[in-house]
């Protein structure tokens, strides 16, 4: 019996390394290769004249406009004067705090800002998600700024359909494992950041367009699921290891993958070259890129489809056999191993699948996916832990929620609204919307 | 930098600050985890309830220093029961996940643009610790011990009341989990409908030990920051919980002597990497070949890595870690 374990833990051991090295010399070319531009910070103002034409909205560019930029202690760090495109770009040293203004009093007479309360708008750090960040003011007459609320709020309301797509996308692998296995896995963020840096790679270094690297994207991210249960998981189970100790090695496996990806990646945000400049449409009060409406499009037929494999298929109705029922699954003659083989697979490739929406909707970082699990924790505890249908709609639901919250709360604390419907559910419905209720003491 | 010099650092970092800290934090953490079973990930945000309670005396209050103790203990409180209200009725995982949230909202909170003049921004606060630096009985600026154990008047007294809370918390600790609560607690990690069929109000004795855990996690973060002498949000990440855990694991769950050895060793490894690393780099990056293996700027990533991947062979192959007794290890009693 020793021999044996001996045997499986020697073999584990070299998983591991493999997974190691796998990651950091197949997996990625030489340091350095990676990188992009890498030009200093700057921030990008843009103010934008607003009239309503005809029940439409449209959007002209203001001249000679001032716009400041400080510290968050005051400190002056530069200004500029918009140019004929709107437009004016303000180099900042670092990835920092900053606080940009716009000086009411250059702007023409009769204007003002719509929304009077942005006239400083603080960029976090965090926020900071390219060398880039661009900061927009919105004016207008007086007149129009209630119209402005009703296009504010669909605006968000697209963004965060946006949002919760991936989300969901994101969550459905995370709340799939958990059911057939029983595992909280906090490493599903990286497989999700996998996914984005693939998609770099294949993009961006060996400029392969997103069409087609896309689809090699997604299988690379299921593979890469597969091989963390038959590296980690699937061993892990077999030799008695309980699961909250499993829930540490995925911390564990988070932090390792997590800064691997920082030493091949770096600490910036890379934009993917497919798809990376695009004008808004203007599709009634909302402006969205045709790449944005695309991938939401995408997103919705991704979700439908996942809906109906589970609800239609022999593979998707073993899934949900397994994930209501272990012991009764396998009596009725699943192969229990097989569907969980599976669920890891269509878990990372719908993380990858995530990634690569979230990669042209936003950049590409080594925390993408970390920034995200915590927003999928929220959309798997609504829609009920184990619950795949649940993901969906508790990822949806989470995206539009936290987006709109973001009307009324500063953005840099997006993620608290998320946390207080984490909470509510687990005070008054713990199982969450199409969860199995459990014995609560 | 010289190789005496490496090793120097290396062992003055088994009793340094960072060892003190991690020590403290890790015998509430082992309270919680070890002991009770509730997994805690948010070991950070009950240290920047000490660190705020100091800070904000001075800042806000302008009450004495020593105020920030209290203060901090309401913060734990308050937080304890967000976290735990809804979810210690519940199965393991879903503490997990809440208080790592919460955790994460609670920093994020703090170092807001919008909260900035009640907890500083991003800035944190600083000029709170005068009282402090006032009972220093040493001069700052010299020199005091032997090598490798030298340390600065400004750091010694630090390093002494940190060794002395160490004690006393290991004594504590030692002491309630001899006692008839230590054994319910005990009791509830290994079954806890047993210990509910007892007529144990297990509610309630898990809310106690995530305070109690909390309580002498806050007095990580007091240490911390009156060692640096500011309040820095960012010293509560959520991955500082990990590398506590980490400690803790290495050292052994359910053991005092485990958290502490455990901190020391973590810190050890740990500051070892690093010099090492940084002066095999200093002098431009390591090829192998035209493969640039690694350079200076990615040392902490390779630490960091380093840490993930010794959490994991510990969880798989070691979890009663280096002190531990499997016995204790009963953590899926469930």
């Amino acid at each position: 019996m020793w021999g044996s374990s001996s045997k499986i833990r020697k073999l584990a051991m070299k998983t591991l390394l493999f997974l190691t090295t796998a990651l950091t010399v197949v997996g990625f070319a030489p340091a350095g290769s990676f990188a992009a531009t890498d030009s200093d910070y700057s921030i990008i103002a843009s103010v934008q004249n607003q009239t309503l034409v005809d029940g439409s909205t449209s959007r002209t560019p203001l001249e000679g406009v001032t716009i400041k930029v400080t510290k968050v202690d005051g400190a002056l760090v530069g200004q500029a004067v918009t140019t004929a495109d709107g437009l004016c770009t303000i180099p900042v040293l670092s990835r920092d705090d900053y606080v940009i203004e716009i000086d009411l009093s250059t702007l023409p007479d009769g204007l003002t800002l719509i929304d009077a309360d942005k006239q400083k708008v603080a960029i976090n750090r965090e926020l900071f998600t390219t060398n880039t960040k661009r900061v927009t003011f919105f004016t207008g007459r007086g007149a129009d700024a209630g119209a402005s609320t009703a296009e504010r709020i669909l605006q968000r309301l697209s963004d965060g359909i946006r949002l919760g797509l991936i989300i969901a996308m994101c969550a459905v692998g995370l709340s799939l494992v958990f059911g057939t296995t029983g595992l909280t896995n906090f490493a599903h963020g990286e497989m999700v950041t996998f996914g984005g840096m693939m998609a770099f790679f294949l993009n961006v270094n060996l400029e392969i367009p997103i069409l087609i690297s896309g689809p090699v994207v997604i299988l690379l991210g299921g593979l890469f699921g597969l091989l963390l249960n038959w590296g980690i998981f699937a061993r892990l189970t077999k030799r008695g290891i309980g699961l909250i100790s499993q829930l540490v090695v995925t911390v564990g496996l988070s932090i390792m993958l997590r800064n691997i990806y920082l030493f091949q990646f770096g600490g910036r945000t890379k934009q993917l070259s497919s798809y990376s400049k695009q004008v808004n449409l203007e599709i009634g009060p909302i402006g969205i890129t045709p790449r944005d409406l695309t991938t939401a499009i995408l997103g919705i037929i991704v979700l439908i489809s996942i809906a109906l494999f589970l609800q239609r298929s022999r593979l998707g109705k073993a899934i949900r056999a397994v994930s209501d029922n272990v012991q009764l699954a396998s009596a009725t003659g699943i192969d229990t191993r097989k569907v969980i083989k599976f669920v890891w697979f269509a878990g990372g490739a719908l993380a990858a699948t995530g990634a690569i929406f979230r990669g042209l909707d936003e950049q590409v970082s080594f925390s993408m996916g970390s920034d995200l699990i915590f927003l999928m924790f929220a959309a798997i505890t609504l829609g009920g832990l184990g619950s795949a249908f649940g993901a969906l709609i508790g990822g949806v639901f989470i995206g539009i929620f936290v987006e709109m919250s973001s009307l009324y709360f500063p953005s840099e604390l997006k993620a608290a609204p998320a946390l207080f419907i984490l909470i509510v559910v687990l005070i008054f419905r713990p199982q969450g919307i199409l969860g199995k209720s459990q014995r609560v003491g | 930098m010289d190789w005496n010099q490496i090793i120097q650092n290396t062992i003055r970092a088994a009793i340094g600050v960072d060892a003190i800290y991690f020590a403290i934090a890790a015998l509430g953490l082992n309270i919680q985890f070890g002991y009770t079973g509730l997994v805690n990930f948010g070991q950070a945000a009950f240290m920047a309830c000490g660190s705020y309670g100091l800070g904000m005396t001075a800042q806000y209050f302008g009450i004495g220093l020593w105020w920030g103790i209290p203060l901090g203990i309401v913060f734990v409180i308050v937080l304890a029961l967000i976290v735990g209200i809804p979810t210690l009725r519940l199965r393991a995982d879903y503490l997990a996940i809440v208080t790592i949230a919460t955790a994460e909202i609670v920093r994020l909170f703090v170092r807001s643009v919008k909260l900035r003049n009640i907890f500083g921004g991003t800035e944190g606060i600083s000029n709170f610790s005068r009282e402090y630096r006032d009972l220093n009985p040493f001069e700052p600026g010299k020199t005091y011990g032997f090598a490798p154990f030298k340390f600065s008047g400004y750091t010694l007294i630090t390093v002494l009341i940190g060794w002395v809370l160490v004690g006393v918390f290991a004594f504590l600790v030692w002491q309630l989990m001899r006692s008839p609560w230590g054994r319910v607690i005990k009791g509830i990690r290994e079954d806890e409908d047993a210990v509910r069929s007892l007529g144990k109000n297990v509610y309630a004795y898990k809310m106690q030990s995530l305070v109690i855990g909390g309580i002498i996690g806050m007095f990580a973060g007091m240490i911390l920051s009156l060692d640096r002498g500011s309040v820095q949000p960012d010293n509560y990440s959520r991955d500082v919980t990990f590398y506590i855990l980490t400690a803790l694991v290495l050292g052994g769950l359910a053991k005092v002597s485990g958290s502490i050895f455990g901190s020391m060793l973590f810190w050890v490894i740990f500051v070892l990497s690093d010099n090492v690393l940084r002066e095999l780099t200093r002098n431009g990056p390591i090829r192998i070949g035209d493969f640039t293996l690694i350079q200076s700027t990615q040392v902490g990533a390779v630490n960091y890595m380093f840490v993930g991947l010794g959490l994991m062979l510990l969880m798989a192959y070691r979890p009663q870690g280096i002190f531990g007794n499997k016995q204790e290890m009963a953590l899926d009693g469930r």
